[in-house]
């Protein structure tokens, strides 16, 4: 088993960072005793000369320098890598504890250009010593080894984040983890020696602090002003304890931006991609944002698989071969491999021309050479794919809807299929319309909001007050009403609101608006280069004319428009370590293209019935405005009676326009019509009156467990 | 559904009894025309149909050349128009607004302007912000639609145009009782009702020889001012730009019931092409009165391209054809009843190829009374026409 192992570490996860060569420590002192032997004519040096350089790298030396590998390029990527390396292993230790996540965001500035960001979970909190290795200690961590399907880190991880803070800012990572409420919970300061890659424990005299559970602890946690949060508030205002967890504080040199590749943006498509978890997010502006959780029901535990012969590649074959102990070839196959029976393992080695019984470690090059051809070439069975767990069509729905403001939302959710010897599964959901609050709002209303404002200027106001409006929409809003960009917004004149409010009504907020494409690897949102990820391709190939929206060649569709893909794999396909594009296998999208051609459809019988009824009743609109001159002018000409021919065109004009009358149900039917053409299922359509997804506002209505996002700087229900 | 017609009530609608005016005949045949098209509106919603009424087709696709009649005749082309058409409800719902005011007019013996009937009609529609028409464009094409779906002339519904063009010469007329010597009208002529028809105006006598007509009245009033008219005992008259109804009317009347030859000085231009055309062989937009306005006829007198290097003319008075020029001079070569015409051809030819336009006016660079004493004598004399 172990030879397995190791060989999948290296397919697996496809964590190839140069640390992997460090683990197999050369001697560095050797390279130092050779001494350099003296000058020899014109050459600059010599392999003395250069020995004497040569030597250990420390996993952290090389960090340090190459930040950018791991997500450290800038400031602003910085704050995001961090939040993302805490949240991810608190949904990855939750979700492996089989507790339904709860997890705490808290962002504030320190000093200019500094800020802590702490991240808490009720995961199952982390045994005491495991601690400072696992926060002071690059590379160590338990997903490593296996071959299975989980948010596939950025490789070093949450120390990394570590490190970087202590690099930047000289402070240490603070964690406070607790396995039980009867226990105590363990308090760390800790800071990474970069030269030998081991922890330092500053706090407790190098050892830690327990504070102890109960009222006694809750006193030490206030004193010290340790950072915890000790209850869960549900949406219906009912506490809890938080009866385990783990929270780590970093502070860091970095740059809160909002807006693309920002942490809002990565925190609200988490939320739609886990709709089982309820985020807590206190920006450093002060804004508090809850994305509740729509299901208390827990994505299943992916199963850990073994390799398919056919994804492996010779190097790792050979490796795999070498750490073999004393299996003989048949035995080697067969419990390496996924799909391997013994008689598929005889085929193997019949094809290869090898001795079945021969012992797998004495295979040699040339002989493993034949053994991964004859693999190629023998049929077996394609992977199981069971070990793979989709989002699901209806969690997409849910997720979508409470995190994205529209009127129609499909979701499919593709049969998995296999990509070199990968089961891998394309998941798709798309949300369309649904007119921006900014578009909703009343004057009163916009006053008060005005009023209640901190923000500092118009622009931060729009942005921050109403969904729907990105930074350009902002741009043309304040245009139209011929408002300064950096004015105040409490000090509006009274004839300054009323130019915005006509601007935020007129203004198309839609126009030029082009699809949101939301990408995601094992529900990991991917926030970095678009451009070269083979979802975003699928989605540009695509041709959404047909579905109702406009597209230019080469570009994404424009409309008011979101698409959500998900690819859920074992061993998901990044074009590179940073983990931000997917690569184009031909079998990944085929898949992509039927996804997407599947919400397509939907989203264009959709447009094509809405267009229908809305034209239906403007032109019924049109014609009734005219019955009343055309039935007065026959009557002054023939003397026949007004009212009376008024009825009888009215009549007529009712049957010529019957499809206004038609009111769709939630599934986009209209109602009491049958054979009409069905949208199938999973699609969720919000009616235009729906003010949408509000706070409190819709009560005990609302289904227990759905999710609603909540922003407590904007009264949202006011509209 | 209601399946009972409207009850429809006797002819002489009551409520216009008290100020009904003494009929024509003429005035019984187009309220009858009127009745039948409210009728069918009547008819169609009894029998829940959405009604409609078919148009005849006023565009250049429904018109024809009459070679042998020589004139641009309408043809049998109609355009359906709905009300239950969401491009049409609006257009309907105005020509039967147009009907049911040609009915008041008619009804109370009055005749207006097609302005005085566009301000009768227009009001907002009940509960809207929209007006039953925007603007007086937004009105003539439908009188016009009406004159054509009725088969009524437009004094027939009691509607006239605005008065454009004036008359002098050797020719008395009876218009409406008065009678009108158009030699003794002083610097400003007689101005051509746009209603020219026998009801209205009689020949008493006429004594001219031909009719010159001219583009505008700036020229008109030099051959006014030099009694050019008396000289050479004519008819002068003029239309301001194309000539209005009344306008070719009148030269209809005079060509073909006094048999005058009609001569044409117009602007050596596409424009005045055009206006050549018109009073020639009809408007496609009118072509249903080609009838009784084109005058086959008539010639063109001048001004020719080729007249700059005939008249040596000064470089500086020529205008520079536009790229608008251009595009019309091209159209109009493919005209069907230009086909034939060697002599135009090579007009438009020399045209293109000079690249420049002249305007009558530019004669009098050479003298002020030039186009009067020396220049159309001389075309008169030579008979240097075009046909
Ligand atoms: N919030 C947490 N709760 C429980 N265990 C955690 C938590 N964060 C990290 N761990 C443990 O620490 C290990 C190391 O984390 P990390 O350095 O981020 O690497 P990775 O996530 O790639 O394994 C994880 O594998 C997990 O076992
Ligand atoms: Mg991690």
């Amino acid at each position: 088993m172990s030879t397995a192992k190791s060989a999948q570490s290296g397919n697996g996860n496809g964590q190839q960072t140069p640390a992997s060569k460090n683990g197999s420590a050369d001697s560095a002192a050797e390279g130092q005793a050779a001494q350099v032997a003296g000058e020899a004519g014109g050459r600059r040096a010599t392999a003395q000369s250069m020995a004497a350089k040569q030597r250990d790298i420390s996993v952290s030396e090389f960090f340090a320098k190459n930040r950018h590998l791991l997500g450290f390029d800038n400031p602003r990527k910085a704050l995001l890598t961090t939040v993302k390396e805490a949240v991810d292993n608190s949904l990855d230790a939750c979700e492996e504890a089989g507790l339904v996540p709860e997890i705490w965001v808290h962002i504030e500035q320190t000093r200019p250009n500094r800020f802590k960001v702490g991240v808490q979970d009720n995961g199952p909190g982390i045994m005491k010593k495991q601690i400072p290795l696992i926060f002071g200690k690059l590379l160590y961590g338990s997903k490593f080894h296996r071959l299975r399907m989980s948010r596939g880190q950025q490789g070093i991880g949450i120390s990394a984040a570590g490190m970087y803070g202590m690099l930047t800012t000289g402070k240490p990572v603070k964690i406070i983890s607790k396995v039980s409420p009867r226990r105590p919970a363990h308090y760390y300061e800790i800071q990474i020696d970069t030269k030998k890659n081991v922890p330092e424990i500053l706090n407790g005299r190098g050892d830690g602090v327990d504070i102890p559970p109960g009222e006694e602890g809750r006193k030490y946690i206030a004193e010290h002003e340790i950072e915890w949060v000790a209850e869960i508030i549900a949406p219906d205002g009912a506490s809890s304890e938080v009866k385990s967890g783990t929270r780590v504080t970093i502070e860091l040199e970095a740059r809160f931006q909002r807006g693309r590749g920002s942490v809002d943006e990565y925190l609200e498509q988490t939320a739609i991609a886990n709709p089982h978890v309820t985020l807590h997010y206190l920006d450093p502006e002060g804004n508090e944002r809850t994305f509740h959780r729509s299901t208390t029901t827990l994505p299943p535990e992916p199963k850990e698989i073994k390799p398919h012969p056919y994804g492996i590649e010779l190097g790792q074959l050979v490796t795999m071969l070498k750490d073999a102990k004393g299996e003989t070839l048949t035995q080697f196959l067969t419990t390496s491999f996924s799909r391997v029976s013994p008689s598929v393992a005889r085929n193997i080695c019949e094809t290869a021309k090898l001795s079945s019984r021969a012992a797998a470690r004495r295979i040699g090059r040339e002989e493993a050479d034949k053994l991964f051809h004859a693999i190629q070439e023998t049929r077996i069975l394609a992977p199981a794919t069971d070990c793979i767990t989709p989002i699901g069509e209806e969690l997409l729905l849910k997720g979508l809807h409470h995190v994205v403001p529209g009127e129609f939302y499909c979701a499919a959710t593709r049969p998995p299929a296999v990509y070199r010897g990968n089961p891998f599964l394309i998941e798709v959901a798309l949300a369309y319309g649904g007119a921006s609050s900014a578009q909703r709002v009343s004057l009163d209303v916009l006053k008060q909001l005005l009023h209640e404002s901190d923000a500092r200027t118009l622009r931060q106001f729009l942005l921050n007050t109403f969904d729907g409006v990105g930074s350009d929409g902002a741009e043309r809003i304040m245009k139209e009403a011929q408002i300064g960009t950096r004015q105040s917004p409490a000090k509006l004149k009274p004839s300054e609101v009323q130019r915005l409010l006509t601007a935020m009504r007129n203004v198309n907020l839609s126009e030029g608006q082009s699809m949101q494409v939301l990408r995601y690897a094992n529900r990991v949102p991917l926030q970095f280069k678009q451009r070269d990820c083979a979802i975003t391709e699928s989605v540009i190939n695509t041709n959404w004319r047909p579905y109702g929206l406009s597209q230019s060649r080469g570009s994404l569709p424009s409309g008011p428009v979101s698409v959500m893909v998900h690819i859920a794999s074992v061993w998901v396909p990044f074009t590179s370590e940073s983990k931000e594009a997917i690569a184009s296998y031909p079998e990944i999208q085929k898949e992509l293209r039927l996804g997407l051609q599947t919400v397509g459809r939907k989203l264009g019988m959709y447009l094509r019935r809405r267009n229908k009824v809305k034209q239906e009743g403007e032109r019924r609109n049109i014609f009734l405005r005219y019955l009343g001159e055309v039935a007065g002018a026959v009557s002054q000409l023939n003397g026949a009676s007004r009212e009376e021919l008024y009825q009888q065109l009215l009549e007529v004009a009712k049957r010529k326009t019957a499809q206004a009358d038609v009111k769709l149900d939630d599934r986009g039917r209209p109602i009491g019509e049958e054979d009409e053409e069905d949208f199938g299922g999973n699609v969720l359509i919000v009616p235009p009156a729906d003010p949408g997804p509000l706070p409190n506002a819709a009560g005990p209505q609302r289904p227990a467990g759905e999710r609603t996002a909540t922003t407590q700087s904007t009264q949202r229900q006011l509209f | 559904m209601a399946k009972k017609k409207a009850r429809r009530q006797p002819a002489a609608a009551p409520e216009a009894a008290p100020d009904a005016a003494q009929l024509t005949a003429q005035d019984h045949k187009t309220l009858d025309a009127l009745r039948e098209m409210a009728d069918g509106v009547v008819d169609a919603a009894g029998r829940s149909r959405p009604p409609h009424l078919d148009i005849p087709s006023r565009s250049l696709s429904n018109v024809r050349y009459n070679k042998a009649k020589r004139f641009i005749e309408m043809g049998r082309g109609t355009n359906r128009r709905e009300l239950f058409n969401l491009s049409q409800a609006k257009s309907y719902m105005q020509t039967m607004l147009v009907g049911s005011g040609c009915k008041q007019l008619i009804q109370q013996g009055k005749t207006t302007s097609i302005r005085g009937l566009y301000y009768l009609l227009k009001h907002t529609i009940e509960g809207t912000r929209e007006e039953t028409f925007d603007d007086q464009a937004d009105c003539d094409p439908i009188i016009e639609d009406v004159e054509v779906t009725l088969n009524a002339l437009r004094e027939e519904l009691h509607v006239y145009a605005s008065n454009r063009g004036s008359m002098v010469g050797n020719v008395v007329v009876n218009d409406s009782g008065d009678e009108i010597d158009c030699s003794r009208m002083g610097s400003g002529g007689y101005t051509i009702p746009s209603i020219v028809e026998p009801e209205v105006i009689r020949f008493v006598k006429v004594e001219a020889d031909f009719v010159l007509h001219v583009e505008k009245d700036t020229v008109w009033r030099r051959f006014n001012e030099d009694k050019f008219w008396r000289k050479h005992n004519c008819i002068l008259t003029h239309g301001q730009g194309q000539p209005p109804r009344g306008v070719r009317r009148m030269l209809h009347r005079l060509h073909h019931e006094h048999h005058l030859p009609v001569y044409c000085l117009l602007d050596n231009d596409p424009w005045g092409y055009y206006i050549y055309s018109v009073i020639k062989q009809g408007s496609i937009n009118l072509a249903y009165e080609s009838r009784r306005m084109a005058i086959p006829g008539a010639r063109y007198l001048g001004l020719r391209s080729k007249d700059f290097e005939r008249c040596s003319l000064s470089p500086s008075v020529t205008i520079k054809l536009n790229d608008n020029d251009i595009k019309r001079i091209k159209q109009i070569r493919n005209y069907p009843w230009f086909e034939n015409k060697p002599a135009w051809k090579k007009e438009l030819e020399l045209m293109l190829r000079n690249g420049f336009k002249l305007e009558v006016e530019a004669l009098i660079s050479k003298d002020i009374s030039y186009v009067t004493e020396q220049y159309v004598p001389a075309r008169l004399q030579d008979e240097d026409f075009l046909d």
